[in-house]
């Protein structure tokens, strides 16, 4: 028993459904409109009331694409996504492992210190981080952009909580054909932990692909920045061309769109269960 | 049955739990060196980078003492910028709650195609900021834009929305509700579906008409995701950075009106390059965090109804 019973009852399901339809179509409103405006005749831009209605003239996506190394800020992005996926991946299930598995006299004071992490607000952390990076020479690199994100305590958590849960007859059978503990986590845990897995590369995945304030402060060099930048930059320099513009915004977010349209089960799943908090 | 760890623990020696230790070592090294060096250290950094004249070039790091802080509080920006963080968690908090809520309520139940309908509205969630602020950037243009198109069908009086001090900051808003409103929706939905029929269903045998039954039955079973909507949010609107930098173009215009604390922040350290100046900011921003944060625990224990 969720909703309003007026609101549930036969007849004005329809008008809930009508309400609803209405509703969606409004939030898709700027994307749409993102489209009319890098679709349009150059007659059509600056016409008030709004134009609405779809064009096909393609040439402002032909001289955006002329306008900056797109494909070099795409890979740019890929590759620091990746990595970033990877490294926080290995690092979390590895430290889960041995917070679940192994015994040594402090563990669960160091998942304590581990789990406080989650307390501590970014913006604290936005300059001393710049300086930490300065201070080993990794400004203006990939690493920069990786690094500070190569440890998920969130899917440690996660990976921790679903490790403790395998029931103890898997290990005892691994043990007796004489698995060690990188074998047993390599292919019985880890094959077990997949949608555990899959969850958080997810959410490492928007958020990475994303990121923008921080390759903003610690990059200046464009052969190592993201797309968010390039297009940040394009921004202040073309304000005036919004043909463009929009064609350089939708080029950006259709990776995404796509990404989305093949998972967002999991992620509507993931936000359900209070998973999606953390990247 | 007994869990997997419990037994490992039990079965282990102590020759063996010694090895463990050092496997234990090796398997948490590399996540433990990353949260030092980009967490740990940078926190006791924070606190104390503030205390210092720090320069990048190392050069004549010298004490300070308060002078950072007082000097924050005597300027006149930093005041403007508290404002602005303030009003807007201000205006983003009723909102989103409200907002979720009635998403919630219109999007809730079975079928395949109010699934598809909710996907649709969680979809700008995971679209990049700087690239959906263009589309953004057209609708609030104050010559050509939709939403002056709308105001102006609808017999409203139409506003430079981001050239306007008044009306940048909801300007900017509104853009964030349309990328997270879906997030806090989901939420809600769930809240709501996990809530027990017995209670509404009793509640409408003793008679009770289905605004008694919202108001006195559901919405204080939903108060704790209310409350956990109510923290994300104010947190996330004294973090909102993306979206102030793409729809001000990276100025915290129009006459400072969207500057919020954490863009003054970055300004002055990243932009003029005053760090430690900048890091007594960062504190006092960590501390107004913890303060709402404190407080909103604090008020909760009056509103909030747990089962």
């Amino acid at each position: 028993m969720s909703a309003l019973p007026a609101v549930r009852r036969r007849g004005s399901r329809w008008l809930q459904l009508v309400l609803a339809t209405l509703v969606a179509l409004i939030f898709l409103v700027p994307l749409y409109i993102a489209l009319v405006t890098s679709l349009d005749t150059r007659a059509d831009v600056f016409s008030f009331p709004t134009h609405l209605l779809l064009d096909f003239d393609f040439s402002p996506y032909a001289r955006v694409w002329g306008m900056a190394r797109w494909p070099m800020y795409f890979l740019n992005t890929a590759f620091i996504t990746g990595t970033t996926i990877v490294l926080a991946l290995a690092t979390s299930v590895l430290a889960a492992y041995a917070l679940s598995f192994l015994r040594f006299g402090f563990r669960e004071r160091l998942f304590v210190l581990i789990l406080l992490v989650l307390m501590i607000p970014a913006e604290a952390l936005l300059i001393p981080n710049y300086v930490v990076l300065h201070l080993l020479g990794l400004l203006n690199t990939y690493w920069a952009q990786i690094l500070p994100y190569g440890v998920s305590v969130f899917g440690i958590f996660l990976l921790r909580q679903f490790f403790l849960s395998l029931p103890s007859s898997y290990w005892d059978a691994a043990r007796i054909d004489g698995c060690g503990h990188l074998r047993f986590l390599w292919s019985v845990a880890l094959p077990l932990a997949a949608p555990t897995l899959f969850t958080i590369a997810l959410y490492i995945f928007i958020g990475s692909w994303n990121s923008f304030q921080w390759p903003l402060i610690v990059t200046t060099s464009h052969h190592v920045q993201p797309i968010e930048v390039a297009v940040a930059r394009l921004t202040q320099a073309h304000s005036v061309d919004w043909r463009r513009l929009s064609a350089a915004g939708l080029m950006a977010t259709l990776p995404l769109i796509l990404v989305y349209a093949l998972v967002q089960k999991q992620i509507i799943r993931g936000i359900s269960r209070g998973e999606g908090l953390q990247g | 049955m007994e869990s997997l760890a419990a037994r490992v623990r039990s079965a282990r020696t102590p020759r063996a739990r010694q090895k463990d230790g050092w496997r234990a070592a090796v398997f948490l090294a590399p996540a433990l060196l990353l949260l030092i060096l980009f967490v740990y250290a940078p926190a006791l950094l924070a606190l104390g980078l503030g205390f210092f004249h720090y320069h990048l070039l190392g050069i004549g790091t010298t004490w300070a003492g308060l002078t950072n802080f007082r000097s924050a509080l005597r300027y006149s920006l930093f005041w403007t910028a508290l404002r602005n963080t303030l009003l807007y968690a201000l205006i983003m908090v009723p909102v989103t709650l409200i907002g979720a809520l009635l998403l919630a309520q219109l999007l809730c139940g079975p079928g395949k195609y109010v699934g598809f309908l909710r996907t649709l509205i969680l979809l700008p969630y995971i679209t990049p900021v700087i690239a959906t602020a263009i589309g953004w950037l057209w609708i609030f243009n104050p010559q050509y834009g939709l939403l002056n198109s709308l105001m102006s069908w609808l017999g409203l009086p139409v506003h430079q929305w981001m050239q306007s001090p008044t009306w940048a900051l909801p300007a900017v808003a509104m853009y964030t509700l349309w990328h997270g409103l879906g997030f806090d929706m989901i939420i809600a939905l769930a809240a709501l579906a996990s809530l027990p029929k017995s209670v509404s269903e009793a509640a409408q045998i003793d008679g009770a008409g289905p605004a008694t039954i919202f108001f006195r039955v559901t919405l204080p079973l939903l108060t704790p995701t209310l409350f956990f909507l109510l923290v994300i949010t104010t947190i996330g609107s004294l973090q909102a950075f993306s979206q102030i930098y793409a729809l001000s173009g990276g100025q915290g215009g129009p006459e400072y009106a969207t500057t919020t604390l954490i863009f003054l922040i970055y300004q002055t350290a990243f932009q003029y390059y005053h760090f430690s100046y900048a890091a007594a900011m960062a504190v006092l921003l960590v501390l107004l965090i913890l303060g709402l944060t404190l407080f909103q625990n604090w008020l909760s224990k009056r509103w909030v109804f747990y089962q």
